[in-house]
């Protein structure tokens, strides 16, 4: 695939200057440049040097799609469906997983549990925190997964404890990440830079659907004006139509409607191309219309090993997912993908390959020809 | 018994004249090029019964040592030029009311701002304030001039003001001490008589008719005086092409150029000691002389303007004159002057060929300098506990990602506005500034403003002029972060005393003032933190900017890596690790050399890795915090 790698001042100007860092972690603590504080990835000294991880990585300097995808999966990028699966299926947390505070089914939990007790994964790099205070962790129990259960809709430096963990050596990894983090996990693997300490591709991510997340600071502030920002304890989007982001504090329900928050979303989220985290080994998702189970897209044969033990092991209960569902997910990644890489063009941050100049994406002249004439619909 | 010839620095030449005169009381506020004043008579202060103190301003120092004129003893203060500023409002009203034993305000001005921030010209509050000025010409009249400045002090009844600079304060050169009396009179302060009656009754300048009337009439009293004085001086032919009016240490560049130019015999030089007032009989003798004058002095052309003042009241007796000077560009209107200045400015006027130095000369010095010296930035030093506060206030700035910004004023924590102290100030101005500055831009958040502002201060400047400041904050509910990076010493002056310290100038044990319990009585949060503790120190600062709803303290308390405690102790041991160290594959690419810039951290270009430098390093195992790789290495010393 091309490497366009540069170093951190590249990635000062491309990226945070430009508005364009969603916070994910991936440039933090790789080196003592890069920090994260109160949902910014910051530049804390001028290092200058011409080329770095910090750059390679990150899911919005260059995501060149069709050599990602030839690189990761050996297979072109379509810019259609859900990416590379091998089965989408119903899914919740059987009987093994205790504890409570989970989105939905409690998928994502109980296959985390599944792989640390199969021994595929030696501790997971989780979103954990409460309310508006979202912190990276690294789990290594059921108990310490458990803890970290429930959605949280603000960005999170998640790759930062992945990077921080590998420094101390624990064996293969797990992360649960977002689609953007998931990108930058991609990267990863497409990019090894050898001979700089340990970080990597971890061995298994385990992707969430996601639609846009929302700027810390700013629902801080938002929600400041609205609530004591210290009772909050959990948040959640319930599916449509509701339409509304419920914010749970000790005594009650705050419901806020969506388009209230839709202004703090980051302009980064308006050109992602990817819903179902298509870059992760499996994703899990939101199931529309029944409570209490999640969707879970289940990629390849390593996701497939993974899920096969979970629901042997009691970690998991599957059931079929209709064609219909599937139709409608489908529709739904199609309709982001398409979104995202529209609004990229429109904004100069959509290269096509042989184009001059860098961007935060790449597809070749061919397939945009084929999305901008409807034909990937 | 008068001594034999010694060689004097310029300061302790002043002292030795003050000490001669009688001085009992001595007060000032450490700022160079002055600071030996007051500390050379601190450490006289046993042998001759002295009282010397460091005030917590030059307000207060100058307010310390009237009151001893007013009691009847004569008194000394000393201050750098910004101090004037600072004492003027004092001042002003001291020069209305008048002194009673003799009063000498030193005032050191630093042409070419060698350790300031501006090259402040001083002497117009001599003739703002109508106070006499003197400005004695070599290292033997700094010390005649201040016994006469006494003497003169208590002939007119009013404070006089004497004006050494750098290169006369800070250079040495042969003085013949005399005898220092010994210590006599009682003080008593005689406030029993009328407002009228200077002598002894109360003081004030009030009436301010009379006494701005009296006080005319003591300046033309001076100006009498001076007409004769031996500090104004005329050398030369008796008819020269050309007439050099100059004073202070510009005296000395004049000789030097005509010596090399062998002019002496064309060029005739009027050295003035007394240059406000003007004595006019004095100057039309001299301005008779000759058509053509060249003024040379430092810094704004105070002479110049004043000679042609009254050059043109005696224009019906001298007829026209030219004047050469800072006016018509032949001597430099900013910058500290030198005898290549002066000679260049003579050799024009006299269109004598003079080449100062070989062309051949000066290429090869060109050529070779650079190689023989190392190219440094102007730093902190090694182990100085400002770069690790800069560092953590950089990082927590970053951090917190709105812009934020450092408000300071004038230290050793300058140098922060420059990249070794990593451009951290955004301002810089007076004493107690950033503190006032960062007060008014923590109310700006009415109006839109939306970046977090800290102010920084030394220890010894929030005693001087940071608490009114903090005061205000605090009262105006201003949101802003003061951090007072306390060093426990005036340390860029040489350690002085300040209010925190446990001993005064003469060194007797004094009730050390607590500046946090100063804070917290003020009404503002305080946080302690060893800036030694990176980590701790940058959480706090990210802290303290994160809540900015009321004015907060930081406290950074760490010794100043030279001051008297710590000199010759190392903490730590401290070495780099060649093996853990990556050298050139480095992925943070010399953090420690080329951004935390320790002078005590060097890169060795042979091996491709840091190493400590034994000689320089303080051992303050800071690096070993900022090294990614944790190859820089500390153990405490036993």
């Amino acid at each position: 695939m091309a490497m366009i790698n540069r170093g951190p001042r590249e990635l000062l100007t491309q990226v945070q200057q430009a508005g364009l860092c969603i916070g994910c972690g991936s440039c933090v603590e790789l080196c003592p440049y890069f920090r994260h504080q109160g949902g910014k990835t910051v530049m804390l000294h001028d290092c200058d040097l011409p080329e770095g991880r910090c750059h390679a990585w990150c899911p919005k300097t260059e995501l060149d799609l069709e050599a990602m995808a030839q690189s990761l999966w050996e297979a072109p990028y379509t810019a259609q469906g859900l990416g590379p699966y091998l089965s989408v299926v119903a899914a919740q947390a059987g009987s093994r997983l205790s504890g409570e505070g989970f989105q939905a089914g409690g998928v994502v939990s109980a296959l985390v549990c599944a792989a640390l007790e199969q021994g595929l994964v030696q501790g997971a790099v989780l979103t954990g925190g409460q309310g508006l205070d979202p912190a990276p962790t690294l789990a290594r129990t059921p108990e310490e997964v458990t803890a970290c259960a429930g959605s949280k809709f603000t960005a999170a430096p998640t790759l930062a404890a992945l990077n921080r963990a590998q420094e101390q050596g624990p064996g293969p990894l797990a992360v649960v990440a977002t689609p953007c983090q998931t990108a930058a996990l991609a990267q990863r693997r497409a990019k090894p830079w050898p001979g700089r300490g340990n970080a990597g591709a971890p061995e298994l991510v385990l992707g969430l659907f996601c639609n846009w997340s929302l700027d810390p600071q700013g629902l801080a502030s938002f929600l400041a004006q609205r609530v004591d920002l210290e009772h909050i304890r959990s948040m959640d989007i319930p599916p449509p139509p509701a339409g509304v982001l419920q914010v749970r504090t000790d005594g009650e329900t705050l419901e806020i409607p969506l388009d209230d928050i839709r202004g703090l979303i980051p302009p980064a989220c308006a050109i992602c191309p990817d819903m179902t985290s298509e870059w992760a080994d499996l994703s899990a998702g939101m199931y529309e219309g029944r409570p209490g189970w999640n969707t879970l897209v289940v990629r390849n044969e390593k996701a497939r090993a993974l899920v096969e033990g979970a629901v042997e092991e009691g970690w998991l209960k599957l059931d079929k997912f209709p064609a219909a569902n599937l139709e409608h997910l489908t529709g739904a990644a199609q309709g982001k993908r398409l979104r995202g890489l529209r609004a990229a063009r429109e904004q100069g941050l959509l290269g096509l390959s042989g184009e001059e100049g860098e961007a935060a994406l790449r597809v070749g002249p061919q397939l945009w020809q084929a999305v901008t004439d409807g034909e990937v619909a | 018994m008068a001594e034999q010839r010694r060689t004097m620095m310029g300061n302790q030449a002043i002292t030795q004249g003050a000490l001669e005169a009688g001085v009992r009381v001595a007060a000032g506020y450490p700022g160079t090029p002055s600071s030996e004043i007051i500390q050379n008579l601190a450490d006289a202060a046993a042998e001759h019964d002295l009282y010397v103190e460091w005030s917590i301003n030059e307000k207060v120092s100058l307010e310390v040592a009237a009151a001893a004129s007013l009691a009847g003893l004569r008194s000394l203060c000393a201050m750098k030029q910004n101090g004037v500023n600072v004492a003027s409002d004092f001042l002003l009203h001291l020069a209305g009311s008048g002194v009673r034993a003799g009063m000498v305000l030193v005032h050191c001005d630093d042409p070419g701002a060698l350790s300031s921030v501006n090259e402040g010209e001083s002497r117009h509050f001599a003739r703002m304030l109508e106070l006499p000025q003197l400005e004695p010409g070599d290292f033997q009249e700094a010390k005649d001039m201040t016994k006469w400045a006494f003497e003169l002090s208590e002939a007119i009844g009013n404070l006089v003001m004497l004006r050494s600079v750098t290169r006369l304060s800070h250079a040495s050169g042969g003085v013949v001490p005399g005898t220092i009396p010994a210590p006599q009179g009682r003080a008593r302060f005689d406030h029993h008589g009328t407002l009228l009656d200077q002598g002894h009754g109360p003081v004030s300048s009030s009436p301010v008719g009379l006494k701005h009337r009296r006080q005319q009439e003591k300046l033309k009293k001076a100006v009498e005086l001076f007409e004769t004085s031996p500090f104004n001086t005329y050398a030369g032919p008796e008819a020269p092409e050309l007439l050099v009016i100059t004073s202070s240490i510009c005296n000395l560049y004049v000789k030097e150029a005509l010596a090399l130019l062998g002019l002496a015999e064309r060029v005739g030089v009027l050295k003035l000691g007394t240059t406000w007032p003007l004595p006019p009989k004095l100057l039309q003798r001299n301005l008779e002389r000759c058509e053509r004058v060249l003024i040379v002095e430092e810094v704004i052309p105070f002479l110049e303007e004043n000679v042609k003042i009254a050059a043109a009241e005696m224009a019906g007796e001298i007829g026209a004159k030219r004047f050469h000077g800072k006016r018509d560009g032949t001597i430099p209107a900013s910058g500290e002057l030198n005898p290549d200045i002066v000679i260049k400015a003579l050799a024009g006027l006299l269109e004598v060929p003079y080449q100062a130095r070989p062309a051949a000369y000066d290429r090869l010095a060109g050529e070779l300098a650079p190689q023989a010296t190392q190219e440094r930035e102007l730093a902190f030093c090694p182990g100085c506990p400002h770069r690790a506060s800069f560092w953590s206030l950089k990082e927590a700035l970053a951090l917190d990602a709105r812009d934020g910004f450092i408000c300071g004023d004038i230290g050793c924590y300058s140098l922060a506005m420059r990249p070794t102290g990593y451009g951290m100030l955004k301002t810089l101005h007076a004493m107690g500034s950033g503190a006032g500055m960062a007060s008014g831009f923590g109310q700006l958040g009415r109006f839109g403003m939306d970046q977090p502002v800290m102010a920084v201060s030394g220890d010894s400047t929030f005693y001087h002029a940071v608490i009114p400041a903090l005061i205000n904050a605090v009262h105006q509910k201003s949101p802003m972060s003061l951090v007072v990076l306390d060093n426990s010493g005036t340390a860029m002056t040489g350690f002085q005393p300040h209010p925190g310290t446990q001993a005064n100038a003469m060194g007797q044990p004094v009730p050390p003032v607590d500046i946090e319990a100063v804070c917290r009585s003020l009404g503002a949060e305080v946080t302690v933190c060893d800036p030694f503790d990176l980590e701790a120190t940058r959480r706090a600062a990210v802290e303290l900017l994160a809540d900015q709803s009321t004015a907060k303290v930081l406290i950074l308390r760490q010794l100043c890596a030279l001051s008297p405690q710590r000199k010759g102790y190392k903490p730590y041991d401290v070495w780099v690790d060649q093996d853990k160290c990556l050298g050139d594959q480095c992925g943070c690419n010399r953090l420690c050399t080329r951004v935390f810039g320790c002078p005590g951290l060097a890169w060795e270009k042979e091996s491709g890795k840091a190493r400590i430098d034994e000689v320089i390093c303080a051992g303050c195992g800071v690096c070993a915090s900022i090294c990614p790789q944790g190859a820089i290495l500390k153990s405490e010393r036993a």
